[in-house]
């Protein structure tokens, strides 16, 4: 009888097992043009996943009120599913049970890795049915939802890098924020403060904890991160000036890098008790300096070099091809509607992040919004140089090696620049083992 | 006991052999369909899993892509070429060490310590016991906090004996006796209570006869009152080992497996291969590895200890 029930347990086990061999059927390709009718009012109910913090329900819930009032016949459910890691595995559980929600928000890092898999809809038809007005948007935060040449979502919650700077002391000091590379070292003269060779107060601090805020110093110094055939770029020389300075800027003791789990924290507030008097940040969180610091908060786009970028954060907005039929002209009207230039300012300043349309900028919302956050002012003015990330769907892994390698150089005072050259052949295999 | 009605049957064979069988087969799924329900569930949430997991290890998935490609052993092979993964196996293997050994001695410590009917020490006990009830997660926001080199209160208390502020998260020589403290601090009261649970097993007569042959404290200590308590050592050291070697959740809210991998834990690692890396194929083999790693060893610990194990009676 034992024997008995151990076969069982295997019979059971290897139906199980077949089960799941044959249970993982191909994905289908997007339809040329999309099927559903633009003019169908039967009732229809989408479901919204979403990464919507707290503080910006009170926008979220605006947006769905109106939207129900131009369109009474779909119901748009949202669902909190967590912070974007909670939401992209609840993502793949969807997909993997075949029962997925109309619309979702995407972490922008991540848009290659799920568009590479087919899981979003290709919007690029619905785009050129309904002649969307793609020039007003932001260049790079369109580009930073596209992948191959589709466009797989809109931006909807932008954020970006800027230098976030004591007003007060620079102005007391009589500097400015630095434009430029060339101005950098003029800056950091003037604001470095040292006792007994010990740095006092910091010139400026760069985040060493994510690749998000130096990947746009690695390209603003003539490097790349990803050349066009997915390789590293680190065994150019241009694509290390970024790291030269950064150690030269470390050992004079006027850039402060922070690294390691906390080290944001302690960036914050050693800005706030004025031992730094300028960190790149996300734009996101320049109303928290604002209202904590007890001094004036100005803001400044990064300093550039051969060129002058940032990159784009945040979340976007895409519609999952696995959605049902009936569901989707529904979901491409409400992401139409939510990415809109109408809503945009108000959208912005409820939730804090950054407007994607050049229209607002002019419109009468928007200049109350900039005399309301003057801060902002200096994103906008480099409106077209807010890019995307390097798109690649192993650039996760991949930049975990040279995040590690500026970690050596925080933490252990190793030069950066031999590292990054030696490592190069292992970044390399990490994106071709895709 | 169970194969009693078939017995029973036996006798009987030559007339009623068909009978017996077909009512042996009819007891047999009774047998079955009372262990069904648990089966079910093992199954589908056991059984099914680490097969499903088997499977995976094998194929290139990454979640995202609904197509899975066989590529036999490849992931396996990536795995034991890559530096990483002996550094993330001597990782878990010291925590686990240090977090076990630790937390034993010290949960010993207390219970010896707290081994009187005092109504103090039933209030000290209960103190000692209280952080075990506390989640893990909120317990490693807390010693975040604890730690932190700008405001928290490890640096502040240092401070006062004038010394310099230590970064104690985000150096890679400290960080790991930050999750150490959390689950020391975590785990030694339900140790405490155990091992105070075996302490009150051992008949008294041992301790009064060797006080007349003149044995002091330690001496019991070391010949009564540590063999006699092998067996609550035993699965104190076992249940321990396997979960100190599954630290996750401290590791996730307190470090993030940094700085510099210096607190990566295996099943961190595994974590980060599937959800952040999306290298689902590799992760599960990381966790086929890993089953192995703990079966093996928990049977070494079992067969080891088993000669050096008293039971009583």
């Amino acid at each position: 009888m034992m024997f008995k029930k151990k076969w069982l347990g295997t019979a059971l086990a290897a139906v199980l097992a077949f089960g799941t061999v044959t249970g993982c059927g191909g994905g289908d390709e997007a339809a040329e043009m999309p099927q559903g009718d633009p003019n169908d009012t039967t009732p229809v109910t989408i479901q919204y996943w979403h990464s919507h913090a707290e503080t910006q329900m009170g926008g979220l819930n605006y947006m769905i009120d109106e939207f129900k009032k131009a369109y009474p016949h779909i119901t748009v459910e949202p669902v909190f599913q967590g912070g974007y890691p909670d939401l992209q595995k609840k993502l793949s559980a969807a997909v993997a049970a075949n029962d997925v929600p109309a619309v979702t928000n995407v972490e922008v890092s991540v848009v290659a890795n799920f568009a590479d898999g087919g899981l979003f809809q290709d919007l690029t038809p619905y785009i050129k049915r309904d002649k969307v007005d793609m020039e007003d948007f932001s260049k790079g935060m369109l580009q930073a939802y596209a992948y191959n040449d589709k466009q797989y979502g809109f931006p909807l919650i932008v954020s970006t890098s800027v230098m976030v700077y004591n007003k007060t002391l620079l102005d007391k000091l009589g500097v400015q924020p630095p434009q430029t590379w060339d101005e950098i070292e003029d800056y950091n003269s003037k604001v470095t403060e040292k006792e007994g060779g010990k740095t006092t107060r910091y010139a400026f601090s760069v985040p060493g904890w994510d690749t998000w805020y130096y990947d746009p110093w690695i390209s603003n110094g003539g490097g790349t991160v990803l050349t066009d055939d997915d390789t590293v770029g680190f065994d150019q020389p241009e694509s290390l000036r970024w790291a030269e300075n950064f150690k030269k800027w470390i050992d004079d003791g006027s850039l402060m890098m922070g690294f390691g789990k906390g080290a944001s924290d302690t960036m914050r507030q050693m800005f706030l008790d004025e031992k730094i008097g300028m960190v790149e940040h996300s734009s996101a969180i320049i109303k928290m300096y604002v209202e904590n610091a007890k001094f004036d908060v100005g803001v400044s786009f990064l300093p550039g070099d051969k060129e002058r970028k940032s990159h784009i954060g945040g979340a976007g907005i895409v519609m999952m091809s696995g959605a049902k039929e009936e569901q989707k002209e529904a979901a491409w009207k409400f992401i139409q509607f939510m990415t809109s230039a109408e809503h945009n300012i108000k959208w912005a300043d409820e939730t804090g992040y950054l407007p994607t349309h050049k229209s607002v900028i002019d419109s009468e919302e928007g200049k109350q919004y900039f005399e309301k956050w003057p801060q902002y002012k200096a994103v906008f003015d480099n409106f077209d140089n807010v890019g995307p990330r390097p798109q690649h769907p192993a650039y996760p892994e991949m930049s975990s090696v040279y995040k590690d390698i500026v970690g050596e150089m925080i933490l252990n005072g190793k030069d950066p620049v031999p590292m990054l050259k030696e490592n190069t052949q292992k970044m390399n295999d990490v994106l071709s083992d895709y | 006991m169970k194969q009693a009605p078939a017995a029973r049957t036996k006798p009987k064979v030559s007339m009623a052999s068909k009978a017996s069988i077909s009512r042996r087969r009819i007891e047999s799924l009774k047998d079955f369909s009372f262990a069904a329900p648990a089966l079910l569930i093992l199954g589908v949430f056991i059984y099914y899993p680490l097969l499903f997991s088997l499977y995976i290890s094998f194929t290139n998935w990454n979640m995202t892509r609904p197509m899975k490609k066989f590529i036999g052993f490849e992931n396996y092979d990536r795995l034991v070429s890559d530096p990483l993964f002996y550094k993330v196996l001597r990782i878990t293997f010291t925590y686990t060490a240090l977090d076990v050994f630790l937390t034993l001695a010290i949960g010993l410590g207390l219970a010896l310590l707290f081994n009187v009917s005092k109504r103090f020490y039933n209030f000290m006990r209960t103190g000692i016991f209280m952080p075990y009830y506390i989640s893990m997660v909120i317990a490693s926001m807390v010693f975040l906090w604890i730690f932190n080199n700008q405001y928290g209160l490890l640096n502040k208390f240092i401070g006062v004996f004038g010394m310099d502020p230590v970064n104690w998260l985000q150096n890679p020589n400290t960080a790991i006796w930050t999750l150490l403290a959390v689950s020391i601090w975590k785990g030694v009261g339900f140790t405490m209570l155990i091992f105070l649970s075996g302490l009150r097993s051992i008949p008294l007569e041992y301790f009064e006869a060797s006080s007349l042959d003149g044995a002091n404290k330690f001496w019991q200590f070391l010949h009564i009152t540590f063999p006699l308590l092998s067996p609550t050592t035993l699965f104190l050291l076992i249940t321990n080992f396997i979960s100190s070697m599954q630290v996750f959740q401290s590791i996730d809210i307190m470090t993030n497996g940094g700085p510099l991998d210096s607190t990566k834990a295996i099943v961190y690692w595994i974590y980060e291969m599937a959800f952040v890396n999306f290298r689902t194929g590799r992760a599960s083999a990381l966790v086929i590895i890993f089953f192995l790693i703990i079966i093996v060893l928990t049977a070494v610990q079992m067969i080891l200890t088993k000669k050096k194990v008293h039971y009583e009676g």
